[in-house]
């Protein structure tokens, strides 16, 4: 199976290689024969990738440790769920991984659009086949999963014990299905300045694309934040890592591109604008590969073997240079007539968002990267940390925030002081209250407290301009039909999708911010040494350390938990069991966290440490204000994209008559 | 002159709300924990704050220890540069080259700030009258604000297009 594995990479490198070759070749020469011979080879390379995929699972479930790469992350007391998911545990495995989803991507574009949009199509798959076989070199070449060891141990080394945690199994998969995703909007981007058609056309095509690539880069790094808590045992969830602002970047670009959008959908503006951005967040994804697997930033979560840095340099120096050349050739036709009605207009909010949102993701990159930005200067190395990120970002976040709920108030074309007046009165009203009503109970000692004061101001504002927002519309359709509230309410989000899809997912991002901003101003933490029946007390919760328990779980695991019983009012409320965990050729234990999770607030506990001898033990617990809105915010989010994205009959209807124009498989492009 | 001076104050209030890198700490040793990264043989990147592992768990020792000899957080973090270097800083100093790093991010957005100020400004019909531009507001914001008849009558207009 191995041998089938390895050969199907090489088949679908010579497949690539012949696809890329015939559908530019086929859009050249404007031959449907050469054309339909290129028209299998999305499929047959997703197959060969598919193969290989199984193979290499297979070499996983079955423990076939000859292959290196199975050697390195898995053993036989791995468990079946981490068996499968140790596929992308490591380098090789998720070069392969994501050389799968994205031939999954590209089949599926290929499907989606057999017999339209042949205009752009071609040279977009044309576009996909490029960088996966930029992939396929790197996996046949450098990086091959199949690599045989000349002698097989009997035993693998074993997944890292970090990885072996539920939400390694969903984060990893998630993140890459967005950050893959975001080619499919640069591949039809790059073909619609190829083949000179910079209409809207590659927008729509790829809308959808680009709202569900954004969602699973949104989710990722909340998953990716999620494991992060649960498993690195420091209380916290957002370390300002260079490879967690490697996922974090993209997301900010394409949040200002799905915005920015909305003007060239609605007033076929802002180009050149749209083009730059859409290029820029597939740069991003790029970049942030090149630095989970260059080694050149240090951090926690780069591979162990990050080897590949000068092919990603290189690759990003191609993207980059080709991007940068082709807007520039085309800037004639990407010229577009730039027309505003007003100075205050949902236009200009959505430019200032554009702003803010690549203001953040720039000083995220600038921080990124100014270690080496340093080293080059002074020759000095320096370390950027959390507490840049949060003094620069925080701000800036603060305004976007606010930007949120001033945006939707704002009328399209043009709106008038008068009427901006009106329209945030109620909600800075509301917000104004909220601020008199928190006053008396947040404290506001440092500078943390009163920027989450101001935070949770916020966010009351931005609900109650989007709760206006959607009383307005309900209120309108129960006035024009007769229709009772709840019909009125779905009436109204299902026949605007797009719009009440975007404020829920706004909804989910201010229970974002809240979170945020609540648990890192209100966190408690209090670190004890306990001998068994001591007790103590943090933020009205009773600890009670009750005994200390010691699980050989396997040959190659041993678990050490603390048992600890927590009271409130004299109630008992929950039996904590905080572990570490030690593993067989591991220096460092793995600290599994104990949790009470509620809205209001996280009991965070943690095994710091241990005494077999007297069955003492160091025990720390955070109580962590609202961590739970955060996660919260992330299932708004995942609903309202789920509106936002939900098929539409009129869209279905207008894709049937495009259709129906189509006559020719090539339509030259027009100067 | 007067948006420039509204575009000064906003990045002053921006820096000022940056303020010291004392923001996230409650005490003298969360200040150093935050201040300092963790230095172990693993090269986990973590700010010590954030770091389990054995080395983080002996700096945290030395640090009460220092901490209750009577030196401050900044002679404990002076003495940490000398030993390790500024790498064991958690963020750039806010002097030097290094205030570089402070300022690129504030002096991007005013920049783009202008920029974005005068795309609109060329962008935005030159004739307008205050009068023009409130009545149109007015309409556009009667749209948003009341469902008054002629909003009723455009929102179902809309609607039955949809439908239909």
């Amino acid at each position: 199976m191995n041998d089938i594995g390895e050969f199907a990479l090489l088949l679908a490198l010579a497949t690539a290689l012949y696809g890329v070759a015939s559908y530019v070749m086929a859009f050249r020469s404007n031959r449907v024969d050469v054309y339909m011979s290129a028209d299998k080879t999305p499929i047959i390379v997703w197959g060969c990738v598919m193969v290989s995929s199984i193979a290499l699972w297979k070499a996983f479930l079955t423990n076939d440790f000859s292959l290196q790469y199975v050697a390195a992350y898995s053993n036989i007391d791995l468990d079946f769920f981490y068996k499968f998911s140790s596929f992308w545990g490591g380098q090789k495995g998720s070069l392969l991984f994501w050389a799968l989803i994205l031939t999954t991507y590209m089949m599926v574009v290929h499907v989606q659009n057999r017999k339209q949009n042949v205009r752009l199509v071609p040279i977009a798959l044309a576009v996909m086949m490029v960088i996966t076989l930029f992939f396929l070199v790197l996996l046949n070449f450098s990086t091959n999963p199949f690599e045989r060891l000349p002698v097989p141990p009997e035993d693998g080394r074993g997944l890292n014990p970090l990885l072996q945690n539920y939400w390694m199994v969903i984060h990893p998969p998630t993140l890459y299905l967005g950050y893959v995703g975001f080619t499919v909007p640069f591949a039809f981007a790059t073909a619609a300045l190829l083949t000179k058609n910079l209409d809207d056309g590659w927008i729509r095509l790829t809308r959808k694309w680009t709202l569900v690539s954004w969602f699973f880069l949104c989710l990722g790094n909340l998953f990716g934040a999620q494991w992060a808590y649960v498993e690195l045992g420091w209380g916290g969830y957002w370390a300002w890592d260079p490879v967690e602002n490697a996922a974090f970047m993209p997301l900010i670009v394409a949040t200002a591109y799905l915005h920015s959008v909305q003007i060239q959908e609605k007033k076929d503006m802002m180009k050149v604008w749209n083009m730059s951005l859409v290029l820029l967040t597939f740069v991003m994804t790029i970049f942030g590969t090149f630095i989970t697997r260059s080694g050149l930033i240090q951090s926690v979560h780069t591979f162990d073997e990050a080897t590949l840095g000068y092919y990603f340099l290189g690759f990003l120096g191609v993207i980059i240079a080709f991007s940068v050349t082709m807007i520039l050739l085309r800037l004639p036709l990407l010229q577009s007539k730039n027309e505003l009605d007003s100075f205050l207009s949902r236009e200009s909010s959505f430019l200032l968002n554009n702003l803010v949102l690549l203001g953040i993701a720039f000083a995220t990159f600038w921080g990124t990267i100014f270690p080496i930005v340093s080293e080059a200067f002074r020759g000095v190395k320096i370390t950027v940390g959390p507490p840049f990120y949060n003094q620069v970002n925080v701000p800036i976040g603060m305004v976007l925030l606010a930007l949120i709920g001033i945006g939707p108030v704002i009328a399209w074309r043009r709106s008038s002081w008068s009427n901006l007046k009106r329209n945030f009165t109620k909600p800075v009203l509301t917000a104004a209250i909220g601020a008199a009503m928190m006053f008396p109970f947040v404290p506001l000692t440092d500078k943390s407290e009163i920027f989450t004061y101001i935070t949770f101001i916020l966010c009351i504002f931005v609900m109650t301009s989007m709760f206006i927002e959607f009383m307005k519309g309900t209120g309108a359709r129960m006035e024009a039909r007769g229709e009772s509230p709840i019909n009125a309410l779905s009436g109204l989000v299902w026949k605007n999708k797009g719009r009440y899809g975007g404020y829920i997912v706004h909804l989910g991002v201010v229970l974002i911010f809240a979170g945020i901003a609540g648990s890192q101003s209100y966190s408690t933490d209090v670190e004890k040494h306990l001998k068994i029946g001591e007790r103590f007390q943090l933020r009205g919760y009773d600890f009670i350390y009750e005994k200390l328990l010691v699980k050989e779980e396997s040959s190659t695991k041993t678990r050490v938990i603390a048992q600890l019983g927590i009271e409130r009012d004299g109630r008992r409320l929950w039996t904590g069991m905080p572990e570490k965990e030690f593993y067989k050729g591991q220096n460092q234990p793995v600290t599994e966290v104990d949790l009470i999770s509620t809205l209001k607030e996280d009991v965070y506990m943690i095994l710091a440490d241990f005494n077999p001898e007297n069955s003492s033990a160091t025990i720390k617990v955070y109580v962590n204000p609202m961590v739970k809105w955060m996660w919260l915010g992330g299932w708004v989010i995942a609903f309202g994209t789920m509106i936002a994205v939900w098929p539409d009959r009129l869209e279905a209807r207008r894709r049937v008559e495009r259709l129906k124009r189509q006559e020719a498989i090539f339509i030259p492009a027009q100067e | 002159m007067k948006t420039m001076r509204i575009y000064m104050s906003m990045i002053a209030a921006l820096v000022v709300l940056s303020g010291p890198a004392t923001v996230w700490a409650a005490s003298q040793l969360a200040d150093l924990e935050n201040a300092l990264m963790c230095k172990c043989d693993d090269k986990c990147g973590k700010v010590l704050i954030n770091c389990t592992c054995d080395t983080a768990k002996e700096t945290r020792k030395a640090l009460k220890t220092n901490l209750e000899s009577g030196l401050t957080v900044d002679q404990i973090v002076k003495q940490y540069v000398v030993k390790y270097g500024e790498t064991v800083l958690s963020a750039p100093t806010k002097s030097g080259f290094n205030l570089s790093a402070w300022i690129t991010p504030f002096a991007a957005l005013v920049i783009g700030g202008f920029g974005v100020r005068k795309v609109i400004q060329s962008w935005v019909r030159p004739v307008q009258t205050e009068k023009d531009a409130d009545e149109s507001g007015e309409e556009s914001a009667s749209e948003a604000d009341t469902p008054s008849g002629k909003y009723s009558k455009r929102l179902k207009d809309e609607l039955d297009r949809l439908e239909s």
